[in-house]
């Protein structure tokens, strides 16, 4: 959300041609694939249909992925909680948007005739029908309402549809391609449907942003839009236009080291505070949620993924985190099989394995915690983090599914804020929201 | 006094009620405190009276699109698909009447009956758009098919409408994407593509590369 972006505006006509030009080749494909089914069921009627479907989700899968729509996020976050985030996915995390071709004018005005029974112009002083920019799952409008600047977003119709069956399609796909089984990989694919379609209710988000907003608003330079519940519907969001630049733009004008830091304590802080004091975090820890406002504030502009931590994930995960844990051998061990790491029926073999490696793990999610300080600028950290992933992502022992299916999502909101201040290149005071912890949590169920 | 639009409202009104059309004009008339006379300098029959309801909505749809201010903003993708938006938004408001008809009138190969007026509103409305697609080099004129384009989109109409008729999501949505999809595509077809490029080609090649005498002929 710029308020100086011809360039961006330029750019969605190009966008605009080659992703239909990406849907059309889609289109062809899958035609073909008919094509194909119904020229060889001539020759064999008993053919059914399971070849062809395998041929579409392919295809659809493929283009998906170019596409970045809801199956890559499922795709990414799984692979991510395997990998740890090596550095190949960190790209397309950044940039991983639902990218829908963008509304007619036509369809907007009658997402508005619908909830609100007025046009848009019949509602606010000014609106501009063409898109500033895209949402994750819809587009910004910039309007003016009493001498207001206001950002609108409205979702494309029958995103929740496409997403669950977008899941639906790639699911048996994603099975071979992660080498998982369905069984196994439900219980995640479950999670991230339920994330994914949560973000789809606009109602949802503008009571969670009010509510967020509140909570964190005694945080130092943290800033919120406001939200108009009023003007707000199951497709529509209409709130403060915050001014600033994005991260990246941000960072391409040079900023002070001080800036730096303040902007990641800002984060640090704005995150912290969720997971250990609300208990619930934004968990889309995406560069284009923010923004860095003229006088040096982070805004934050999207509440459209939260994920809640319940006590029995919450307690053994931070207190490995966080405390001298790991030198009480048993505790430890509880701890991770709570957090469903180590199985019940495990071979002491496969538990020492598990023991050595998830340790090693937490320890070097933990690194940022230990001391008062942290340097995120330092290249040596990520490089560990990367390299340590790799190397799981090759062991055969973790093309198993383990973990609790909260992982995805913390995992993801941690490790997302990390690569930010690393892009940052920030220096962090840590301590300022510490995680609440049990020296014997297995207590506290 | 009757009028256009009280008549119209006794009609829907008893054919919701009742389920079919009344038995005869004398009944309707008598009910509605009309003389059949009335009636008869209005409309030919029932289904006349029924054609001009679905008339009635598509010359509503016009007058409501061209009176939005966005409308002189709008390409003529765009106001093609304000007509398709604006049609269906106005016909939420008398979808019964709407299943009613259409499906009292059982569906053949040819436009039913009832739509017939509606179709030549339609038609005049989007020749109009099409001639000024193809001013503003938008639409691509091709011998013989420029005259079938409006062919094409009454077509996608009587799809949509279909569609609509047994679209059960909420609001309608699922209608909404019927009309962004389909109608865009409809438009994409209308627009200078690779076809058009490989047909000249071939003309090109045909003119140029003496294929005739080399195949003989």
């Amino acid at each position: 959300m710029t308020n100086d972006s011809p360039k961006e505006q330029n750019s969605i006509p190009t966008t605009k041609v080659q992703r239909s030009a990406k849907f059309v080749t889609t289109g062809i494909k899958i035609g073909g694939n008919y094509v194909k089914h119904y020229s060889k069921k001539l020759f064999n009627p008993q053919m059914d249909k399971s070849e062809l479907n395998e041929d579409n989700a392919a295809d659809i899968y493929e283009s998906l992925s170019e596409l970045k729509g809801s199956a890559l996020k499922v795709a990414q976050m799984l692979s991510m909680d395997k990998n740890l985030l090596p550095q190949a996915y960190t790209d397309k995390f950044s940039q991983s948007q639902y990218n829908a071709p963008p509304l007619s004018g036509p369809l907007i005005v009658q997402t508005f005739k619908k909830y609100f029974g007025k046009t848009p112009d019949q509602i606010y002083d000014k609106f501009n029908v063409k898109s500033s920019n895209a949402a994750s799952i819809g587009q910004v409008h910039q309007a003016e309402l009493n001498g207001k600047k206001l950002a609108v977003k409205i979702q494309y119709p029958g995103v929740g549809d496409s997403i669950s069956s977008d899941l639906k399609l790639v699911k048996p796909f994603a099975f071979r391609m992660l080498g998982m089984s369905e069984k196994e990989l439900d219980v995640y694919m479950r999670e991230v449907e339920e994330r994914l379609l949560e973000e789809t209710d606009y109602e949802l988000e503008v009571r969670r942003s009010i509510e967020f907003s509140n909570a964190c608003a005694n945080l130092n330079n943290v800033v919120f839009p406001k939200y108009y519940p009023e003007l707000s519907s199951k497709r529509i969001i209409t709130m403060d236009w915050l001014e600033g630049q994005h991260l990246r733009e941000f960072l391409s004008t040079n900023p002070s080291q001080e800036l730096r830091n303040l902007i990641g304590q800002a984060l640090w802080d704005f995150y912290n505070f969720q997971q250990h004091e609300l208990r619930a975090v934004h968990a889309d820890p995406h560069p284009g949620n923010f923004m860095i406002t003229p006088d040096g504030k982070l805004g934050v502009i999207d509440f459209g993924c939260i994920k809640e931590m319940p006590a029995d994930f919450y307690y053994p995960f931070f207190s490995l985190t966080s405390t001298n844990l790991f030198e009480n051998r048993n505790e430890t061990l509880k701890a991770f099989k709570q957090l469903d790491m180590i199985h019940e029926n495990d071979t002491p073999q496969q538990i020492e394995f598990y023991f050595g490696m998830y340790k090693q793990m937490i320890s070097l999610f933990a690194k940022p915690y230990i001391n008062n300080k942290f340097d995120f600028s330092e290249a040596s950290f990520f490089e560990e983090l990367y390299g340590f992933g790799e190397k799981v992502a090759k062991m055969p022992e973790f093309k198993q599914a383990r973990g609790v299916k909260h992982f995805i999502y913390v995992n993801r909101t941690n490790f997302g804020l990390y690569n930010i201040l690393h892009e940052l290149k920030a220096e962090v005071n840590t301590h300022t929201y510490k995680p609440h912890v049990l020296q014997e949590f297995v207590e506290a169920d | 006094m009757a009028t256009i639009d009280s008549i119209q409202t006794a009609y829907i009104d008893f054919v919701l009620t009742e389920g079919k059309q009344p038995n005869s004009v004398y009944i309707f008339a008598k009910q509605n405190d009309i003389t059949e006379d009335e009636f008869y300098t209005l409309f030919g029959s029932f289904d006349a009276l029924e054609q001009s309801i679905w008339t009635g909505f598509a010359t509503k749809t016009i007058e409501e699109i061209k009176a939005q201010e966005v409308w002189s903003q709008y390409n003529t993708r765009e106001k093609g698909l304000s007509f398709f938006y604006s049609f269906f938004e106005l016909l939420k408001g008398s979808r019964s009447f709407a299943t009613y008809s259409l499906k009292s009138h059982p569906k053949g190969f040819t436009t039913p009956k009832v739509l017939t007026g509606l179709k030549s509103n339609f038609e005049t409305f989007f020749e109009g758009l099409i001639y000024e697609g193809i001013e503003s080099n938008e639409i691509s004129d091709r011998k013989f098919f420029t005259e079938r384009y409006k062919d094409a989109l009454w077509i996608q109409f009587v799809f949509v409408l279909n569609f609509w008729m047994n679209d059960l999501s909420a609001g309608f949505e699922k209608t909404d994407e019927a009309i962004e999809k389909g109608v865009n595509v409809t438009f994409d077809l209308f627009q200078r593509s690779p076809i058009d490029n490989l047909l000249e080609y071939g003309k090109f090649l045909a003119k140029n590369s003496g294929i005739k005498e080399k195949m003989g002929l």
